[in-house]
């Protein structure tokens, strides 16, 4: 579904060139479920940001199921952005002045989708991710594991192709950081691809394929065979 | 989605109260003093449009052949009766003319049978067309014939109301007495029309046909002067008019001039021709004759509300601004989610202009409570919801409206919608922040302004206390000025009631002075003084102070023929030791009078203190009868004198039946004098007071924007150990340099307009420092108090908090 071929992206500041993407090639799979690991700075949250589209690579190529998305211009980027993928934050980036209703309804606003249905796509997530009696609560009255489900709920809603996660569960206990993780498979299962940076191997250990990056290289690929074959 | 940005945006209003407040408070502040402004320029440009007709009313007017001091030329609107006649048989677009007798005196006494006189304003005299040029419209009686017959008046429907208690008064007759001793004019009422609620130029009661406009001075050397008004069909070219005029003019001009025998070309030798032109009645209102127009008045007024809505709005940037960094994360999320820039910009807008909206309300109700004292103080009649220009003032709103939506809202949603996803998502807001040094520019600008007012208040506060203090050479308690002459039956019979000290005339008393001039010639030289004529008591009556010599008095029989009295500024003219000594004055055949001077006296002050006591010389004269000053001053020996009012009313009333009392003090005459300087100076303090509010307004936002960048900086600080004091100080230190760089800004500017201000008064005091420095004190305090109340805030927190923030 994605190809990306030699993707370079610079950082530059005054007095510093650092180059965090140098020379990527990366393919994943429909219905895969990819992790990227790897030490601080060697540049998997720039190769997420650039796969969602929220930052420019200097080079490369960037296919989504045949259409080249790096010649998109910043409309055309939102547009695709909000019709094909969904996020899933670290911390969460829920609208504080939103209820947990409105802060999912968002995406489906923004996807132009009339009210009755809206309404009907909502509660139905709602009810999946378990936080019905949560609806109307606003993001501070939540549990970090709690917000965390609103938050995926939110990238879940418009059934996206391809949900990104950068370190979903960082900012929560291990309890919690599990339920989430099993939430995301639970996802792959129906046939989500996903994408999701992680430092945890344990988290990593959900996904079908480990991809290891340092100094914008990938440095390792590797199959989870386990997974797989609890898969099959 | 409008539905949920409305609601995000309601509760971030209401999570941040305090800001919303002072953000919207800040520019209904701004506003308020606009749209004041606003409803004063609509009601003085309303004047004139009461009815559609009017716009083929013109006013004709003439050129001013007098001298004047500035040699400037000027048109009078007092025309010479005969130019009715001839615009009549030579311009026959005008389809109706009507000629208008000057208004003169207090008011004229209407005597209704037995009834006591009632003194009423603008009864003005016409002839029988004044109705078919102003079109007003007839409540009772007829507007074709109202005025037809002589000895008819037609009344406004409020003076009917005040005189009978209803407008049921046709038929009804009264006499109109024009001025003491006038045996008075019969009038019967033959018409009422609608008071207009709009301003008039040509202002009136009543107006009568005595019969007086109907015809000219016979003598062509005579000219009778008045307001002439004419109306056209339709609009006219006015220049190709105008051209017309002026040539009929000329040459009835030559005319006249031949018939009495004068030569046009000498007349005229100085190359000031007779002009004659005509101006629309709505241009009326904005040129008049000689004075400065309306709008030249209140320049320096918009100019400043103007700058103080734009400071409001510069605030609510500034404020805007600082505050986005609460919203960057939703921006961040809204961007991830798909949202367009343009989006976000017009949501950020929308919620300006919502705040605009509130602001505006705001303003409008302060307004509404404003306008009476405003009315009272600019004595005019403004209003809003009566407004005749309600609809034109709502338009003007919506204007007003729609510019500080985008000049206030713009830049914050700019900056908002500008933010980078990837970055605020994780808790960096740089950009958010950037623009301090702007930010401190417009602090120190609005400081400069504030730290300006408040000195200029200061000072204008200490030159009002001067003049309100100062001696003014005479006594101004216990005296009364009655207007009329000095009638001897009359002064005979009020000097024998106790209590009255002095009764007297003069031709020059406080808030009613004329000035003639005389040549003398003394000691070989030619020196001109001002001339006041008095009767024997008036410099007593006055309570005048003597330098040396002595005043006036019966006892010295050359008193009334050739003795005068000088004022301190003519002495200082004419040299020392003068009294004693004699001066020459040559009369109209050419003899040498001699007069002696009897006495100096301290220099009184009859006008206001931007003039200067002219060089004086006081001459006891015959002033009853004909020479009639219409200032009679009664001296008390008592403070206490209503009582003996009420007796010199009394006889009054059993010598003149048919006109009123009138009176003043002559301590009313001064305050009288010193209101326009008042009024001045409340103006300031209103634009003052709200000139400092945004001003703190302003650096609050700049406090809070700071305390917020260096939220990190200053947890880091108390973990290694700063107590909460010395983080007060250290957030007060860079502001308290913005403020007195303000200061040192705003010293020599205030002194250069402060100065310019004092030189306007003759009397004046030296430019204070004191105002310089409790303005500094003053700026310094407010702002150490309003910055210190936000880095408490910052200095309180917790610093684990902003560390794990960052």
């Amino acid at each position: 579904m994605i190809k990306i071929e030699n993707l370079e992206k610079v950082y530059k500041t005054e007095e510093v060139e650092t180059t965090a993407l140098n020379g990527i090639n990366l393919y994943v799979k429909e219905g895969e479920f990819v992790s990227i690991m790897g030490p601080s700075g060697c540049g998997k949250s720039t190769l997420l940001n650039v796969m969602g589209l929220l930052d420019k690579p200097e080079s490369g190529s960037y296919k989504f199921i045949d259409t080249e998305l790096l010649t998109l211009n910043d409309r055309e980027r939102s547009n695709f952005r909000k019709r094909n993928m969904g996020f899933v934050f670290q911390n969460f980036n829920l609208i504080d002045e939103l209820t947990v209703f409105e802060n999912i309804e968002l995406p489906l606003i923004y996807n132009k989708v009339p009210t009755g249905e809206r309404k009907k796509l909502v509660n139905e997530i709602i009810e999946r991710m378990n936080i019905v009696n949560r609806s109307g609560h606003f993001p501070q009255q939540l549990s970090g594991g709690q917000q965390q489900r609103v938050a995926v709920a939110r990238a879940l809603v418009t059934k996206p192709k391809l949900v990104l996660a950068d370190e979903p569960t960082g900012n929560l206990d291990s309890s919690h950081g599990n339920e989430v993780m099993e939430l995301l498979c639970e996802l792959n299962e129906t046939g989500t691809t996903i994408v999701m940076v992680t430092h945890s191997s344990h988290d990593a250990s959900f996904s079908n394929r480990i991809i290891n990056l340092k100094d914008g290289h990938v440095i390792s690929e590797k199959i989870n065979k386990s997974r797989n074959e609890e898969l099959i | 989605m409008f539905k949920l940005n409305l609601k995000i945006a309601l509760r971030n209003l209401l999570k941040n109260k305090v800001y919303a407040i002072i953000n919207i408070g800040g520019l209904a502040l701004g506003l308020t003093a606009f749209v004041l402004m606003l409803l004063y320029i609509n009601h003085e440009e309303s004047y004139d449009t009461w009815s559609q007709d009017l716009k083929n009313v013109y006013q004709i007017r003439e050129r001013h052949s007098f001298f004047t001091p500035d040699n400037k030329e000027y048109w009078q609107d007092l025309s010479n009766s005969r130019v009715a006649g001839i615009i009549k048989s030579n311009v026959p677009q005008f389809k109706a003319i009507t000629k208008i007798d000057k208004e003169w005196g207090n008011g004229f006494s209407v005597k209704i049978n037995k009834n006591e006189p009632v003194l009423i304003k603008s009864i003005k005299d016409a002839d029988s067309a004044f109705f078919h040029v102003f079109p007003y419209k007839f409540i009772k009686g007829n507007s074709e014939i109202a005025l037809k017959e002589p000895n008819s008046v037609v009344l406004k429907q409020s003076l009917a109301t005040k005189l009978y208690h209803t407008t049921d008064v046709i038929g009804k007759a009264f006499r109109l007495v024009r001025w003491l001793g006038d045996k008075g004019i019969p009038l019967k009422i033959t018409g009422v029309v609608e008071d207009v609620n709009t301003p008039e130029s040509v202002v009136f009661n009543a107006i009568s046909h005595t019969g007086d406009q109907d015809h000219d001075p016979t003598d062509p050397g005579n000219s009778h002067y008045g307001e002439i008004y004419a109306k056209s069909e339709s609009l006219l070219d006015t220049t190709l008019l105008n051209k017309n005029l002026q040539k009929v003019y000329v040459d009835f001009k030559k005319k006249s001039f031949s018939e009495q025998k004068l030569n046009f070309k000498e007349v005229y030798a100085d190359g000031k021709m007779p002009g004659l032109k005509a101006i629309t009645l709505k241009s009326v209102h904005l040129n008049p004759p000689f004075a400065t127009n309306w709008i030249e008045k209140i320049k320096p007024v918009i100019g400043i509300s103007v700058f103080l809505l734009l400071v409001s709005i510069i605030n609510f940037v500034n404020l805007s601004t600082a505050q986005s960094v609460q919203r960057a994360k939703e921006v961040g999320v809204k961007k991830v989610l798909g949202s367009y820039k343009k989006q976000l910009l017009t949501q950020f807008l929308l919620e300006s202009a919502a705040q605009g909206v509130i602001a505006l309300f705001l303003s409008i109700i302060l307004v509404e409570m404003l306008i009476p004292a405003f009315n009272h103080q600019f004595d005019v009649k403004l209003s809003f919801w009566q407004s005749e220009q309600l609809l034109t003032i709502f338009s003007e709103l919506l204007l007003v409206f729609v510019l500080i939506t985008l000049l206030a809202g713009f830049y914050p949603a700019w900056v908002l919608s500008g933010y980078n996803p990837i970055s605020v998502l994780k808790g960096n807001y740089e950009n958010g922040l950037k623009g301090i040094a702007l930010r401190n520019v417009l602090v120190v600008f609005q400081f400069v302004i504030s730290v300006t007012f408040i000195i200029a208040i200061g000072v204008m506060e200490m030159q009002s206390r001067y003049m309100n203090n100062k001696d003014l050479g005479f006594e101004r308690d216990k005296v009364i000025n009655l207007k009329t002459g000095y009638e001897e039956n009359f002064v005979k019979r009020i000097k024998q009631i106790p209590g009255v000290k002095y009764v007297s005339t003069t031709t020059q008393v406080m808030g009613n002075a004329f000035n003639t001039s005389t040549k003398i010639t003394f000691k070989g030289n030619d020196i001109e003084l001002n001339r006041v004529s008095v009767t024997m008591d008036a410099l007593q009556t006055l309570g005048v102070k003597v330098l040396s010599g002595r005043l006036f008095s019966k006892e010295y029989k050359q008193d009334t023929v050739n003795s005068v009295v000088l004022n301190e500024a003519a002495a200082n003219l004419l040299g020392k030791n003068l009294v004693g000594q004699s001066y020459g004055f040559k009369s109209y055949d050419n003899k040498i009078i001699s007069f002696q001077i009897v006495g100096i006296i301290k220099n009184y002050h009859n006008e206001g203190f931007d003039k200067t006591v002219l060089p004086t010389v006081y001459k006891v004269s015959n002033l009853g009868g004909s020479a009639n000053t219409n200032n009679l001053l009664i001296r008390f020996d008592t403070d206490n004198y209503n009582g003996i009012l009420k007796n010199i009313e009394t006889e009054w009333k059993s010598l003149y039946p048919d006109f009123p009392m009138q009176y003043e003090s002559l301590d009313d005459a001064f305050s009288q004098i010193l209101l326009e300087h008042k009024r001045f100076v409340n103006m300031i303090i209103l634009f003052s007071v709200i000139s400092v509010s945004l001003s703190l307004l302003g650096l609050f936002a700049l406090s809070t924007f700071v305390a917020k960048r260096r939220t990190k900086e200053i947890a880091v600080r108390k973990v290694l150990g700063a107590s909460n004091i010395q983080i007060v100080n250290m957030l007060n230190k860079s502001f308290l340099i913005l403020v007195m760089v303000a200061n040192l800004i705003s010293w020599p500017i205030a002194y250069i307009i402060v100065k310019k201000w004092l030189d306007g008064f003759a009397y004046r005091i030296e430019m204070p420092v004191l105002p310089f420095i409790v303005a500094t004190i003053i700026s310094v305090a407010v702002a150490v108090l309003t910055v210190s109340l936000q880095a408490r805030k910052a200095a309180v927190s917790d610093p684990v908090n902003a560390l794990k923030y960052e």
